[in-house]
């Protein structure tokens, strides 16, 4: 039995979100033994939004994303997509959630180091059932629209960090998501390429139709998104427009 | 090299939160196959010395069969040894996977070849000395098991097959085979630390190892004709040449996992098998040292199905009917012990290698890659090649034992046996390798990954 991941039960929240809210969290309490990670915290992605998530290490900017994402549960708190409650959905539900409506661009190591950049691509849309074949094409399609052309055989260990990067975005694209989460997706590379490598991101991704959620510490990459938050002490000290 | 000394093994035991429980883990299964290892190379060379202390008494039975049984038992021997040095030789490199990345950060740092070979070599060691002096308590344990099994028409004795102050070897012999183990292993780290940081297309292997089986196979049928000279010299060759081809199947087995990897890519249709045969084609000898022992065991038995014929042949007295009989349970007990190395193997290797991706399996479920995915690649990674080298060493048994059995070598009641083995050897195989499974999911739920 396939599980569902978009629940129609409500939950615990009382204002709902607004219209064009394709993800919306209020009240998110996350704790890790006696620690505070998120201590209440409300945030709306739109449709098609860039929002940036800010904050100093241990603010609880990455843990925000992980809860938005499904990757962790939070405590306490509603999380709604597309006006759906997937916050009390369990591990299987939530891995789906996460397959079928959320793509994915880590700061390195999500690419599997076995494939070639195609079928690193290619996998998303395997495990939700495309043919190899078909897969594959919409895979070379995307890395030909990101600039990689004749580099589809190449292994994550031969390809730059920024080409690496584009085959991640490649990848998160591919099958149609409804938001991306991005953590720190420039950590590892220089400016230039970080540059390069934020403005593919955000263009393919709103091109797509699809929100994005980044998180960084890095202001120069924040100013990438046209709204961003702060988070300090899991709570959100400022919301507003990038500068 | 003193704080080298120091630095060292605290990076070689980091990673977060579970590094040490990990570590633990990788350290206790090398110590596990170094026990195993040498605890059944005890009990084999202890069969030797029983079957060697009743030849030279005299009686009627062992003045006419005393050297043959061994003969036989010195056949056992090299038969069983294979799979266990290369059960050995795994858990010499256990482990030196998820630690390679960290020597070549220390090498990036400064450390010379020698220092980071020293580092590797000594921890190895040390997992050997502390395996083989357990190996040693198992062996004493399991004598008492042996002296169950029938032979000579009643049963050895504990003095039989204690094999005396050679207990002693296993605590030296075993550090130093680890060592140098360990050290080829590290050979590419300490030629190139970027190699390693860095995952490329590996080289494919050459189809030279092909032609050393070759010459070794035409060698074993050279030995197997010779005619003339001294009965006890022509089994000594025959068997060094059955000990070169059973060698030569480490040299061709991850060739062929190779190339049976690169057909499957061009196959697959689904993201597990997809997956499965990338990792063949990337690391087929890390797929071999999973299927190897069952390779020899497979190979072995395909030998050991002239079992049904011994069995049948014309009974001429009682000695005859006794040492026939042996001839079965010797047989039957060598393809067991090599069935439970296999399994021993293919279970330890592939643990240390759910514990050397555990960062990269946490990332992929990070993003939404589910368990059972994971879960189904490292069960096929082990199936698929399972299959292929069992059949294929099989195939290369009966071949070997044609030109001395002639049609008899494919008689249905051997091939019934063979294929009785390899189905039952096959699930003990598979039955170990299940064990990585909730490896898998524990691992999982301890690890715990930042994407940055």
């Amino acid at each position: 039995m396939s599980p569902r991941i978009l629940p129609s039960r409500p939950g615990p929240t009382s204002q709902p979100p607004a219209v064009g809210v394709r993800l919306a969290a209020r009240g998110l309490v996350k704790r890790f033994g006696t620690t505070t990670a998120l201590a209440g915290v409300d945030v709306d992605v739109a449709d098609g939004e860039a929002l940036a998530v800010t904050g100093p290490s241990g603010s609880g900017k990455s843990t925000l994303l992980h809860c938005l994402a499904g990757i962790l549960p939070a405590d306490e708190g509603a999380i709604r997509l597309r006006g759906q409650d997937v916050s009390r959905l369990n591990e299987a539900q939530r891995s789906l959630l996460r397959r079928k409506h959320y793509g994915f661009v880590f700061q390195f190591g999500q690419l599997l180091a076995e494939l070639p950049a195609e079928e690193n691509v290619a996998l998303p849309a395997m495990l939700l059932g495309a043919s190899r074949d078909d897969a594959t094409r919409r895979a070379r399609e995307w890395l030909g629209r990101l600039g990689l052309s004749g580099m589809e055989g190449r292994r994550p260990g031969e390809l730059s960090g920024g080409q690496a990067q584009r085959v991640a975005v490649a990848r998160a694209l591919i099958t149609g998501p409804s938001v991306v989460f991005a953590d720190e997706p420039t950590g590892a590379l220089d400016q230039a390429t970080g540059h390069e490598v934020m403005q593919i991101l955000t263009e393919t991704t709103r091109a797509a139709g699809a929100s994005l959620v980044l998180v960084t510490h890095d202001e120069d990459v924040a100013a990438w998104c046209p709204r961003r938050i702060e988070v300090r002490d899991g709570r959100i000290v400022s919301r507003g427009a990038s500068r | 090299m003193r704080a080298l000394a120091t630095v060292g093994p605290m990076l070689l035991r980091a990673g977060g939160p579970s590094g040490g429980r990990q570590h633990l883990r990788t350290t206790g299964l090398a110590v596990l196959a170094f026990a195993i290892t040498t605890a059944l190379a005890l009990s084999t060379l202890g069969g030797l010395h029983a079957f060697q202390t009743r030849a030279a008494t005299s009686s009627a039975f062992q003045d006419f069969y005393g050297d043959t049984y061994v003969q036989y038992a010195w056949i056992a021997v090299t038969l069983l040894m294979v799979p266990l040095i290369s059960l050995g030789g795994a858990a010499a490199r256990l482990g030196v996977s998820r630690r390679d990345a960290r020597l070549a950060t220390l090498r990036l740092l400064g450390a010379t070849p020698r220092e980071v070979v020293v580092l590797t070599v000594v921890e190895t060691a040390w997992q050997g000395l502390v395996g083989a002096m357990i190996g040693v308590v198992g062996y004493i344990v399991l004598l008492p098991v042996w002296t169950l099994v029938p032979f000579q028409g009643g049963h050895l004795s504990l003095s039989e097959l204690w094999v005396g102050p050679q207990v002693l070897l296993p605590p030296v012999v075993v550090p130093v085979l680890a060592a140098m183990s360990a050290g080829s292993t590290l050979r590419r780290v300490v030629v190139s630390p970027l190699g390693v940081a860095q995952r490329t297309t590996p080289a494919g292997l050459r189809v030279v190892r092909v032609i050393v089986m070759g010459i070794a196979v035409l060698g074993f049928f050279v030995a197997a004709s010779m005619r003339g000279g001294e009965e006890a010299t022509i089994v000594l060759v025959i068997v060094g040449m059955l000990a070169a081809v059973l060698g030569s199947l480490n040299l061709v087995g991850p060739w062929l996992i190779g190339r049976f990897g690169k057909a499957l890519v061009q196959r697959a249709q689904t993201a597990p098998t997809l997956l499965a045969a990338r990792r063949l084609v990337d690391d087929p000898k890390g797929a071999w040292r999973i299927v190897g022992g069952l390779a020899l065991a497979s190979f072995l038995a395909a030998i050991l199905s002239i079992i049904p014929m011994l069995d049948r042949m014309e009974r001429m007295d009682p000695h005859e009917q006794i040492f026939n009989q042996d001839l079965v349970t010797g047989g039957l007990l060598t393809l067991v012990i090599t069935f439970v190395v296999a399994a021993c193997s293919a279970g330890i290797t592939q643990a240390a290698a759910v514990l050397d991706r555990r960062r990269e399996y946490a990332l992929q479920t990070l993003a939404g890659v589910p368990v059972e995915l994971l879960d189904a690649v490292r069960r096929r990674e082990a199936l698929l090649p399972l299959v292929f080298v069992s059949g294929a060493s099989a195939g290369l048994g009966l071949l070997m034992i044609v030109p001395f059995l002639g049609g008899l070598a494919l008689a249905p009641s051997g091939l019934l046996l063979l294929g009785v083995c390899l189905g039952l050897g096959g699930l003990l195989v598979y039955a170990a390798s299940e064990v990585s499974g909730p490896l898998l999911r524990t691992v999982l739920s301890e690890t715990s990954v930042r994407p940055d």
